[in-house]
Order: structure tokens, then C-alpha cells, then sequence
């Protein structure tokens, strides 16, 4: 039990110190847009390994990417770019 | 001779506008409509020894049934088919639909996966999760919430190029074993049942979770989870039991130059806290109580190199993984065990992998109840176990 409180203190920890990190960092400079490619390698692999863009057809790839736009939480836009790019490189 | 070369062109562009017609036909009957069905899911197979104890596992599969009406709305549900006690079993893990109110939230209704962490959610996939088993308390019969029926809202906010996400949900939420229902284990009174398919009182539960990246690149995930409701059934000196669920988790994820690989970190802490009750023991036909606080918490790490030159080792994952669970002292079902796992991948694609693992285990139950449980939730045995396990993304 008391390193399962530990565990939690420190997650807590790096939560406020996430957090604080974030905020302060929120009002700088906006990097540009990232692109389809960018995203797609940056998000797939939080959970999984990046699909090949040749495992799904063009239509496919628009149900599948609907289904991980709400699993992972994705924007629209985000959505989309990965999705332009499966589309286009498959 | 002019007359017939006249004839002979307007045969061939009427034969050619017939040629064109049934082409363009035929593109159109291919062309899909705005409903689009997908058929995705997993399976796996393989061998597991637990002690003296071996045998081949496997032969089920998770069909994933994705239905996507239009832009904003879709249906998903998954099954899950498996043999279990020599006879084929059949489970509904999910079946739900989802509208996009706006760019960055959805809502969704029906049975869904919970964000109570990541884990049940997001890694438990067998082809996702990177060792054959899962984390103690993070199986079948989890300690924590893995689905619901309810409603739920999601999305997500930019803060420059940070981001974060959250779900917000009501659900019908867990439900108490007192003890003295005549359809649920009498050793097992005070531990909740996370699925109520009807709900056992007027309260609803109340949960989400919140998600921070804190760098421009989602590379680390950082995320706290809670749900609270009444959990007692109606009409009964239980009604006003709480419990709060609460979890922590974080995802770290990068290539590593340096090492021409990529590093994998996941951890997950989840506490139930629920009120103290005094429960009857047929045993001794006295009432007994405790402080009902549960804990369970995993921690994992997979490095793979993926872009070292050999296309062997490249293919490659090295995967290790400390959990723990911890239920309340003095109750029937206590128990206090760790466990380490350390695991060996061979990706055959970027969806199938052969998983080798060796589980160690630590600790364990304090009494015959608890050690019925402990079997109950099968990949929590107290024998140190070999697991080879083929696991298949479609």
C-alpha cells in the first residue's frame, strides 16, 4: 500500500510539474501547422505502431481514422491531415 | 465511297458513346455511398505454463464492427468469442454510437470503454498490449472500471502547441456486493461489479478524465481519471455507499537517436476507495468490516530498435513491466501481490507480433477466498509463468 502511495505522490508530481510546464509554454511562439505525415507518426505510436498507409483503401482509411479521431481524442484538422496523407500514400 | 466513310464514324462514336455509358454506369454502382461498413478486430493464440501447468490458449478473437454514417456520426461495437470451460462464451466489450458536435467534441452513448486511465481504453488490445498478459488488476475482473453503459462527452483544446484532452461521463456506474445477494459470491461482499446493465439504484456515477502534453510533440501524456457514485443497491442498508475511483496515468513515447530505437513508457495507478459497511459473515454468523480501499498499479517499459540497419533486430522489442494489487486487509477476498514480467517481441508487421514473456510472481492471498479469486482473474496466479503468445490486428 505505501508504494502504491508513493506511486501516486509521484504522478501527482509530474502532473503539477506537466501542467506548469504547459501553461508557462502556452503563450509563446505557435510552431506551423504540422502535416499529415508529422502527425501520423507522432500520434499512431502513443498506443500503437504507425499503419502501413497500404493496409487500407482510401474509403477505409476515412472509417478507421473516425474511429481513432474519437478513441484518441483527435481535432478535425488533425484528423484530416493524417487521413490526406494515408490517402495519398497508400 | 464518302457516304459509307460518313456511316462507319457515326457507328463508332455511337458504339464508343454506348462503350462510355455502361463505363460510367459501371463507376457509379462502385462508387460508395456515405454509409461506410468496416470489419476490423484482433485474435491471438498461444502457449502459457503456469507452474507444472501448460496448455495452448487462444483461438478467440475480438470482431470490431465500425459503421460510419456520415461525417459526424458513427456506430462501433466489438465482440469478444472465446472458449471458456470447454464451451464457446460470447461477450459484448462495447457497442456504441458517437456524434461530432464540433470540430473538438464528440458525444457518445451506449456501452463504451471507460477513460479511467489508459489501459482498459486504449492498451488492452492484445496486439497493442506489449506482453502476453496484462498488468495485476488489469485483466478480466479489473480493480477499476473498464466499461459502461451511459453517455459521455470528449475532446480536446489547444493551448498553442500544447494540447490537452477530456471526457466527461454519467453512467449507471458500479454496483456493491453485500453479501447477502443470492446471485453474487457471499466472500466477495464489498467488492463492486463495474458493469450494471441495469442499474442497482437512482444514482447515477459521475466520471472523466483529464489528459495534458506538455510538449509541442505528444510524446508525453500525462493523465488523472475519477469517478464517484453511490454504489449500494436501492432499498437497502447499503444505498448510501459511496465510492471514488480514482487514476493516474502516463505515456511516454519517443525515438531515441542515440539509440536508434524507440522507448515506450506506461504506467497506471488506480485506487477504489469505498465507504466502510459492516458486512455478515455466514461463518460465523457475525457482521465484520473493514477499510475498503483497493490499489492497483502498473509500470512498463518496451525499447525497440527500430532503426538499427539489420532487419532482424529491427523488428525486435525488449519489454519489461512491474505491477501490483493490493485489496483491503480484513476483507474475504484480501490479497497483497506483485508481480514482474519481462518480455521479448518479434514484429511481423506493424499489426502482428510474437510475444515470448516470463512472468515472476510475488506474494499473494492470506486465505482459501482470496486464492479463488486470485484464480478467477487468471493471469494473477501465484506460480511463476512462460507465455508465448501470436497476436493478430486485422
Amino acid at each position: 500500500m505505501k508504494r502504491s502511495k508513493k506511486s501516486i505522490i509521484a504522478m501527482v508530481s509530474i502532473l503539477i510539474v506537466g501542467s506548469t510546464l504547459m501553461s508557462a509554454c502556452s503563450s509563446q511562439n505557435t510552431a506551423p501547422p504540422k502535416s499529415g505525415a508529422q502527425l501520423w507518426g507522432e500520434n499512431c505510436i502513443r498506443c500503437h505502431n504507425a499503419p502501413s498507409p497500404s493496409a487500407f483503401s482510401d474509403n477505409q482509411w476515412e472509417t478507421v481514422a473516425m474511429h481513432m479521431k474519437i478513441r484518441a481524442n483527435l481535432n478535425s484538422h488533425e484528423t484530416a491531415e493524417i487521413v490526406d496523407f494515408l490517402q495519398m500514400a497508400n | 465511297m464518302k457516304t459509307i466513310a460518313i456511316l462507319l464514324i457515326v457507328l463508332s462514336i455511337s458504339a464508343f458513346g454506348q462503350d462510355y455509358t455502361e463505363l460510367i454506369n459501371k463507376v457509379d454502382r462502385a462508387t460508395p455511398g456515405d454509409s461506410q461498413f468496416l470489419l476490423r478486430g484482433y485474435a491471438h493464440s498461444g502457449f502459457e505454463q503456469f507452474g507444472e501447468n501448460s496448455s495452448f490458449v487462444g483461438g478467440s478473437f475480438n470482431p470490431i464492427f465500425l459503421w460510419r454514417q456520415s461525417d459526424k456520426l458513427l456506430f462501433e461495437a466489438e465482440l469478444e468469442l472465446e472458449f471458456e470451460h470447454g464451451e464457446t462464451a460470447l461477450a459484448l466489450e462495447y457497442a456504441n454510437m458517437a456524434y461530432q458536435l464540433t470540430e473538438n467534441l464528440t458525444v457518445r452513448a451506449g456501452m463504451f470503454l471507460l477513460p479511467f486511465g489508459t489501459f482498459s481504453e486504449r492498451l488492452h488490445p492484445r496486439w497493442i498490449n506489449r506482453l502476453p498478459s496484462s498488468p495485476l488488476g488489469f485483466g478480466h475482473d479489473p480493480i477499476g472500471p473498464m466499461r459502461d453503459l451511459g453517455i459521455e462527452l470528449r475532446g480536446n483544446a489547444k493551448f498553442g502547441n500544447r494540447s490537452l484532452t477530456y471526457s466527461i461521463y454519467t453512467t449507471n456506474g458500479p454496483s456493491l456486493n453485500s453479501g447477502v445477494d443470492h446471485d453474487l459470491e457471499e466472500d466477495e461482499a464489498g467488492m463492486l461489479n463495474y458493469l450494471n446493465v441495469e442499474d442497482n439504484n437512482a444514482n447515477k456515477a459521475l466520471g472523466g478524465r483529464l489528459a495534458i502534453f506538455p510538449f509541442s510533440k505528444p510524446s508525453l501524456e500525462l493523465g488523472v481519471s475519477g469517478q464517484f457514485a453511490k454504489v449500494g443497491n436501492h432499498e437497502t442498508d447499503y444505498e448510501e455507499t459511496t465510492a471514488n475511483l480514482y487514476a493516474l496515468d502516463l505515456s511516454y513515447v519517443n525515438n531515441l537517436t542515440f539509440l536508434k530505437g524507440v522507448i515506450d513508457l506506461k504506467g497506471q495507478v488506480n485506487s477504489i476507495n469505498v465507504d466502510k459497511a459492516e458486512y455478515f459473515s455466514d461463518e460465523d454468523s457475525s457482521f465484520y468490516s473493514f477499510e475498503n480501499q483497493s490499489q492497483v498499479s502498473y509500470i512498463q517499459a518496451a525499447f525497440r530498435p527500430a532503426y538499427v540497419r539489420n532487419s532482424f533486430v529491427q523488428k525486435l522489442e525488449l519489454v519489461g513491466r512491474y505491477s501490483q494489487l493490493v485489496t483491503p486487509e480484513g476483507s474475504h477476498w484480501e490479497t497483497n501481490q506483485d508481480q514482474f514480467t519481462i518480455g521479448l517481441n518479434y514484429w511481423l508487421d506493424w499489426r502482428s507480433v510474437l510475444k515470448i514473456a516470463y512472468q515472476v510472481n510475488g506474494g499473494g492471498s492470506e486465505d482459501t477466498h482470496a486464492e479463488e479469486e486470485e484464480s478467477d482473474h487468471g493471469d494473477e496466479s501465484s506460480d511463476n509463468a512462460i507465455l508465448i503468445h501470436w497476436a493478430f490486428g486485422f
